[in-house]
């Protein structure tokens, strides 16, 4: 018989509790990556080439506040500033609250150019362009409801005074978030009757390099007038907003490390039973000429399988799970909007594997120790 | 004719290294559920106790949120006067324009930044909300730039103790009071005059008004259609509570993942007590053959294998609810979805929410249980005392 042989014979010697361990392995590892994917999602928002160049205006006293349309001017004739947008949170409600999605009102022959990682089709943007009353919507908000190009929505105000009418006259994949629905800032300003107000200026830079001095500049252009800003990166704006959901970190964190730990606590106890119960073969295996740390090296490898193969099935399950999943549901939907990809990544997976690793080496040196410590004539005199 | 109890009890302590790995595990899966749950019930609790059930709420038609509802200083002095609503003892109506405005603060800690409600109260504001008491220093002073703070407010962010000032915009605010509001959703606020913060803020209208209606004139049902239907008005009346009891929503993504979390981890914490039980029945085979020689019928081995797995899962989830202990009380925050502030609250863990992580352990030991239990009950007799 071979090593190997010899090896998948004793973890296969009790199948029921081979099979058990595997699968509480496994499944902890699938909680694991999807609390690891969560996480992810809520505290690195995704970061492309065309993201790190833009920047973002609030008014200082906070998001909450509005901006007067007339700092636009101002901002723009900045140099390093490429093109600086208007943006303002419409959130209307369409048909009933359930069916939120994000609605925002901008300066719609600038939108291909700020959002440049999004797919427009230029065909598209011109017809919404055009229309004063047209708008643009991310693919997956209109799968969600079946929007067909051409189909006109009503959207009823909350926070501004008006219920725009509105036609759809484009679809863009790809980018950030592909749930938003962007319509005209000045259909907007017309219905509430030209208030002169915005939400947020959203900056192209020229270059990455600019940027800090740009941040700088915008914010002492406005100093000391009745509306200061708050000028910041993309990033820094989104997290901001992550951090007030609370301590993300922390909750999941912790949670991850009792799963772990509940892992090795599992394993470590079933790798103890199935060595103990073979102190008698052990010692007959030294007594016919096999020393410690081979027969260690056997018992290693049988827990490093065993938690090896509960690791590819609890990181993949997550991995093809939720692939498959989201073949039929819309993450961004049933999550409330907190989720917007929900991507497990190769990093992800690599990490739970190394847990896996870690699990098949930690569970088993204790018990295995001791047996390989344990003299011959004690281990044949082992009842069962 | 039953097996007695110590017996399984000896039986886990023979095995202690076994009993405790499992006990420990199902402890931990019921400590995770009952601190998220805690979570989920503390920021619920918070909105649920918010607001007087005596008093409404006057939003602009539309509106969801009082942060961007919008009344006109038109519509307020028409409200004010309305028949029906309670005025106190020199005369004045008991209804309170006001105005909600989002400000950015720093953290104490210096961690960062996070959004805050201040909410502008007119002179009966604080009348129409007896849960909430200045604790410390005194009630700001209409037409001064003063404002009283929750504590939580004070504790979490940077100058916000009495005798502090802080800065929004071009205005500096000085801290004179501190308020403890009763656990509710006020104890995230900052309160100071309505008209100060018109002023400092450059609103021309107000957000709401909140109104005590007479009690015994006319039922609140027929005062609320009364108002929505007034051509001269355009607003929404709803009463305070509901407002508030809308708000529990934010709670929800945290239900839903203390439930998610909860399910997929006591199947893994079932799969270990199987395998304990398991292991149980094997090393006593020859045990369980001589209690059925001695006259116990199959059903008694049965139930004694289901009960031991019960005990230990049960001893798992005590152990579970003394862990989660500790976090009782511990104050926290999140963002609410309604008014994107900081909303500030307690775990909370009650008598209710341990009776629930005892019946998850309950759950957890009898799955664990059952189908080693059968395997014992099934063992024939001869081969059962035969077996080393």
């Amino acid at each position: 018989m071979t090593i190997p042989g010899f090896v998948l014979r004793n973890a296969f010697r009790n199948k029921r509790r081979l099979v058990l361990t595997v699968l509480s392995v496994a499944l902890s590892l699938f909680l694991f990556t999807l609390l690891q994917t969560a996480l992810r999602e809520l505290t690195q928002p995704a970061q492309t080439e065309e993201s790190a160049l833009r920047i973002v205006v609030r008014h200082k006293v906070s998001l909450g506040n509005v901006l007067p349309v007339k700092h636009q001017a101002r901002i723009e004739r900045i140099p390093g500033v490429r093109t600086c947008m208007k943006l303002t949170w419409f959130g209307g409600i369409y048909k009933d609250p359930k069916d939120f999605f994000p609605q925002f009102a901008v300066d719609a022959d600038k939108i291909a150019d700020i959002f440049a990682e999004a797919r427009f089709d230029p065909q598209e943007v011109a017809d919404f362009q055009k229309d004063r009353a047209g708008c643009i919507v991310g693919i997956k908000t209109m799968e969600r409801f079946g929007w067909k190009v051409g189909d006109r929505i009503t959207l009823q105000g909350t926070i501004w005074p008006c219920n725009p009418e509105l036609t759809i006259r484009g679809v863009y994949r790809g980018g950030i978030d592909e749930t938003n629905l962007f319509f005209h800032h000045e259909y907007m300003d017309e219905l509430c009757g030209k208030l002169g107000l915005c939400g947020t200026f959203w900056i192209r830079a020229d270059n990455t390099d600019v940027i800090p001095s740009l941040i700088e500049r915008i914010d002492a252009t406005f100093a000391n007038t009745d509306a200061e800003t708050k000028t910041e990166t993309e990033r820094a704006f989104v997290l901001e907003f992550v951090s007030m959901i609370g301590n993300v970190k922390l909750l999941i964190g912790s949670i991850c490390s009792v799963i772990v730990f509940t892992m090795i606590l599992v394993t470590a106890s079933t790798m103890s039973m199935a060595i103990r119960e073979r102190s008698r073969e052990i010692a007959i295996l030294k007594a016919i000429g096999f020393d410690g740390w081979q027969i260690f090296g056997l018992l290693l490898a049988e827990s490093f399988g065993l938690a090896m193969v509960g690791g590819f099935l609890g990181c993949f399950g997550a991995w093809f799970g939720t692939w498959a999943l989201f073949q039929h549901v819309n993450i961004t939907t049933i999550s409330n909007g907190m989720f917007i990809k929900f991507e497990v990544t190769p990093h992800i997976v690599v990490s739970g594997l190394l847990i896996a690793i870690v699990l098949g080496l930690v569970s088993c040196i204790a018990p295995a120790w001791s047996s390989v410590r344990m003299s011959v004539v004690a281990g044949l005199k082992e009842l069962d | 004719m039953t097996i007695p109890l110590r017996y399984n009890l000896r039986n886990l302590v023979v095995r202690w290294r076994l009993t405790l790995a499992t006990m420990l595990g199902i402890a931990l899966v019921v400590a995770v559920f009952i601190m998220i749950m805690a979570l989920a019930r503390g920021l619920k609790a918070t909105y649920i106790s918010t607001g007087d059930p005596r008093n409404l709420l006057v939003l602009r038609k539309g509106s969801t949120a009082e942060s961007s509802s919008q009344i006109t200083r038109n519509e307020v002095r028409l409200i004010r006067y309305l028949d029906g609503i309670a005025r106190d003892d020199s005369g004045e109506p008991l209804a309170s324009p006001e105005i909600l405005v989002l400000i950015n603060l720093d953290r104490r800690d210096r961690k960062g930044t996070a959004n805050v409600l201040v909410r502008g109260i007119g002179p009966v504001g604080l009348r129409l909300r007896t849960k909430v008491r200045v604790i410390e220093g005194r009630m700001f002073q209409p037409g001064l730039r003063e404002c009283v703070v929750s504590r939580k407010i004070a504790e979490r962010f940077a100058h916000c103790r009495v005798g502090e000032q802080f800065r929004t915009g071009r205005t500096l605010w000085r801290v004179v009071g501190i308020f403890d509001a009763a656990k509710t959703a006020y104890e995230s606020e900052i309160w100071v005059d309505a008209d100060e913060a018109r002023a400092a803020f450059k609103r021309n209208f107000y957000g709401s008004i909140l109104i005590r209606p007479v009690e015994d004139s006319v039922t609140v049902a027929t005062m609320i259609k009364r108002m929505e239907a007034d051509k001269q008005l355009s607003i929404r009346v709803l009463p305070e509570v509901e407002y508030y009891k809308e708000q529990t929503k934010t709670a929800t993504p945290i239900q839903w993942l203390g439930s998610v979390l909860a399910v997929v981890m006591s199947i893994g914490a079932a799969f270990s007590a199987m395998n304990t039980m398991y292991a149980a029945v094997s090393a006593r085979t020859r045990e369980i053959g001589t209690l059925r020689v001695l006259g116990f019928r199959r059903r008694h081995i049965y139930l004694s294998f289901l009960l031991e797995s019960v005990i230990l899962a049960l001893l798992g989830g005590v152990l579970g609810c003394l862990l989660s202990l500790p976090l009782n009380g511990i104050a926290t925050g999140t963002m609410s979805w309604t008014t994107f502030s900081e909303v500030a609250f307690e775990f909370r863990i009650t008598p209710e929410l341990l009776a629930n992580g005892m019946a998850f352990a309950l759950v957890m030991g009898g799955l664990g249980g059952l189908l080693p239990a059968r395997l014992a009950a099934s063992k024939p007799v001869l081969d059962a005392l035969r077996s080393v």
